[in-house]
């Protein structure tokens, strides 16, 4: 069903892989939000679990809250990463399936691609996999996931019904959505919905 | 939203002040923003031949 938008999809996509380019191939510059092990502690993730993980994997990670605190992962799970990043989320996912699991990350731009498979190959994870993609069109067939994980991703997506119709899509029946974003708690002007360079920064 | 896009069971965790110190602090407190964690779930599949006349 066709639906209005606040800003026009393609625009606010080029803004948000110029954004998170620089996350990924300059993680110490100044940004808007926290990033790296230091947000991943605020955040509540498991210490021993990020500990393990080599500061390539962690560098980068910019998410808003921590998609493991309602449940933990079971072993065996199969995962899609909606917006992987790096692979921060996607490592910690891997950790929690083991080898008899399987994750998968998806992500549009080109330097987190690349990061984060160089990283999964450093460590040998043979279950972890990196896709290019978009949120609204996940490169994954239909009912494959037990789980689908993000993490300040779907606030950055322009059609939210997109997202959330093609994550129900990749999930098998009885499967969940373990996600992590941000809300307001005060309306936001109707002017500022609109403004596309607020939703990046 | 999740509701309306058809998934069930919907958990929302507590508040994160995901932005405290960092540079996006101050919009993040204007419109009080704060990071959770959601679960939610796709319905289990209706038995073999439910609905089936």
């Amino acid at each position: 069903m066709a639906h209005d938008l606040l800003v026009d999809p393609d625009a606010l996509r080029e803004q948000v892989r110029d954004k998170y380019r620089e996350v990924a191939v300059d993680p110490g510059g100044s940004f808007h939000f926290h990033t790296g092990r230091g947000l991943a502690s605020r955040l509540g993730y498991e210490v021993g679990a990020v500990d393990a993980l080599p500061d390539r994997a962690v560098e980068s990670f910019a998410g808003v809250g921590n998609p493991f605190s309602l449940r933990r992962l079971a072993p065996g799970e199969k995962v899609v990463d909606v917006g992987s990043g790096a692979g921060f989320d996607s490592f910690i996912a891997a950790g929690q399936v083991g080898p008899s699991g399987g994750v998968a990350g998806i992500d549009m731009t080109a330097e987190m691609l690349a990061k984060s498979r160089q990283t999964a190959a450093a460590l040998g994870l043979g279950h972890v996999q990196f896709r290019e993609g978009l949120a609204e069109a996940l490169p994954v067939e239909d009912a494959w996931a037990d789980v689908v994980i993000s993490n300040g991703v779907i606030n950055l997506c322009a059609d939210k019904q997109a997202v959330f119709a093609e994550i129900l899509r990749v999930l098998r029946p009885g499967g969940r959505l373990q996600f992590a974003d941000i809300a307001n708690g005060r309306p936001v002007p109707a002017e500022a919905l609109r403004d596309i360079d607020l939703w990046t920064g | 939203m999740l509701q309306d896009s058809g998934f069930t069971d919907v958990v929302i965790g507590e508040a994160v002040d995901t932005f405290s110190g960092a540079k996006g602090e101050d919009k993040a407190r204007a419109f009080d923003v704060y990071g959770y964690a959601f679960m939610a779930s796709r319905p289990p599949a209706s038995p073999a031949g439910h609905g089936r006349r």
